[in-house]
């Protein structure tokens, strides 16, 4: 008996395909591409991070170049002092008699701990009884809030008007990080500008 | 049609992933992009908005199909890093022995002091560094990182580092270029900051571009009889491309937009996401080189 006689006849080029199925090592061939694509994404793509461009692989290796001088906190500080303090201040930050107070010598900026004037600054000032080194001013010119400004840059203007010898001043620098945890915990609870009793009221440190 | 519905699901994925990958990514990335002071330098603002005769230029350099020959488009390989010296401390002989110990030269305690700043490694990566910057730092000494972006394109002179998203954030229509049958004008404004070589160039590049490529934008120009006396404005031309005796060729408004767009091209500002460490500026006034 010849079984190839029973057999349908094939047609055309069917019975070429021995083995219907994918081999095995296409699969792993196709397994093994796949993992180096996504081992290669996880070095070279920076995760999608919008700041990170080739040849910088990711925001950490980004961050790691920041070094070049780094940022001048002084004199990042003395722009922004000259682009919205120095109207009221003024140049050698001496202020108007009466009207606005000295920062140079005053002994609002240079308390240790700076509590008080980030939130000052933060949120604003108004209000009648205002003081500096036993000066009384008129509050009818009330300092206006600067939140709009970021962490960074109040921290700059802040430790530049607290450390700036020409002005006699020697308060220690302020940090991004005191602004904003200033800022976060003023938000909810303080919309409105300060008044001088109330600064008062507060613990610098705090 | 049998397998309608599956052309019809298969055409529609692949183009659903593509609108994914080239308009919904970037936007997610990119679209709530602001200016802000995001330079070095954080209390300057870039990019500059672009003057109004020089977003009339941008209008003109998109009508005359500049960016189908010009990119602006600086790539970069990578960048490398000098440890520069500033202050060798008060134990100047701890810091001569740590250079020494790393074989920078040959160094004692009074020779460290002297000459300062000076470059103790040129381009190397940031681990070595910001090893040998700790070591000093050890010791005493106060260093600074130089900050080098290297690339073919940067070796040209097209740019000081690459370029990136925020350098077009000012601009309504965006002419980043792909091919570059001329040189890429990201910091032609740096570059080539002269508005005569510039009008010159556009009129009859060859004038001034030795086989030059580039073709005559000769109708952004007036060719016109001399009259009383001869314009300011007219052109200097070298004989063969001057126009005949009694006649001067003097720009039109495109052609001055189009310069003043031109010049106004420079993004060479450190950015966050570029850094870079520019040379110290001049100590003169006069104009760089």
């Amino acid at each position: 008996m010849n079984s190839a006689t029973n057999q349908p006849v094939a047609d055309n080029g069917r019975d070429a395909v021995k083995d219907p199925t994918v081999p095995i090592w296409l699969i792993v061939v196709l397994f093994l591409l796949v993992f180096w694509g996504a081992v290669y994404f996880d070095e070279h793509g920076g995760w999608f991070e919008p700041q990170v461009y080739s040849p910088y692989v990711s925001a950490e290796q980004l961050k790691d170049f920041q070094v070049a001088g780094g940022p001048d906190i002084m004199l990042q500080g003395q722009k922004i002092y000259e682009k919205t303090c120095i109207t009221c201040h003024g140049p050698a930050a001496l202020g108007q008699p009466g009207q606005f107070p000295p920062l140079a010598g005053s002994d609002w900026v240079n308390e240790k701990e700076p509590g008080r004037m980030i939130r000052l600054v933060l949120q604003g000032f108004s209000g009648p009884g205002l003081k500096v080194n036993g000066q009384p001013f008129n509050t009818s010119a009330a300092m206006v809030p600067w939140n709009s400004l970021s962490d960074d840059d109040l921290a700059a203007v802040i430790s530049y008007v607290r450390g700036n010898k020409d002005w006699k001043n020697t308060a220690p620098a302020v940090t991004p990080e005191q602004v904003h945890a200033i800022r976060a915990k003023i938000a909810a609870v303080h919309p409105l500008s300060f008044s001088p009793t109330e600064l008062e009221a507060i613990n610098p440190a705090d | 049609m049998k397998y309608g519905p599956y052309v019809f699901l298969a055409a529609f994925f692949a183009l659903a992933l593509s609108w994914c990958g080239f308009v919904v990514t970037p936007q997610v990335q990119l679209g709530r992009a602001v200016q802000e002071t995001n330079s070095v330098e954080k209390a300057e603002l870039y990019p500059q908005e672009r003057s109004g005769q020089a977003r009339q230029g941008l209008e003109v350099y998109r009508a005359n199909g500049c960016a189908y020959c010009h990119s602006q488009q600086v790539g970069q390989q990578g960048t490398l890093v000098n440890v520069v010296l500033k202050d060798a401390g008060k134990k100047t002989m701890d810091v001569a022995k740590v250079l020494n110990d790393e074989k920078l030269g040959t160094f004692s305690g009074p020779s460290v002091a002297a000459g300062l700043p000076k470059t103790l490694l040129q381009n190397v990566s940031m681990e070595q560094a910001v090893a040998l910057q700790s070591l000093l730092k050890n010791a005493g000494a106060t260093t600074e990182l130089h900050l080098v972006p290297f690339g073919p394109d940067i070796e040209r002179g097209w740019g000081k580092r690459r370029t990136v998203a925020d350098d077009f954030i000012t601009d309504a229509t965006v002419m980043p270029g792909t091919q570059r049958v001329g040189p890429d004008l990201a910091n032609v404004g740096m570059r080539l900051p002269d508005v005569k070589w510039q009008l010159m160039h556009l009129y009859a590049p060859g004038a001034v571009v030795k086989d030059s490529p580039m073709p005559r934008y000769q109708f952004l120009f007036e060719k016109r009889k001399i009259g009383a006396r001869p314009s300011a404005d007219a052109l200097a031309l070298p004989k063969e491309f001057a126009p005949g005796d009694g006649y001067e060729v003097v720009p039109k408004p495109e052609a001055r937009a189009l310069v003043e767009y031109l010049l106004s091209l420079r993004a060479d500002t450190p950015l966050y996401e570029a850094p870079l460490t520019p040379p110290p500026a001049p100590k003169t006034n006069a104009p760089a080189k």
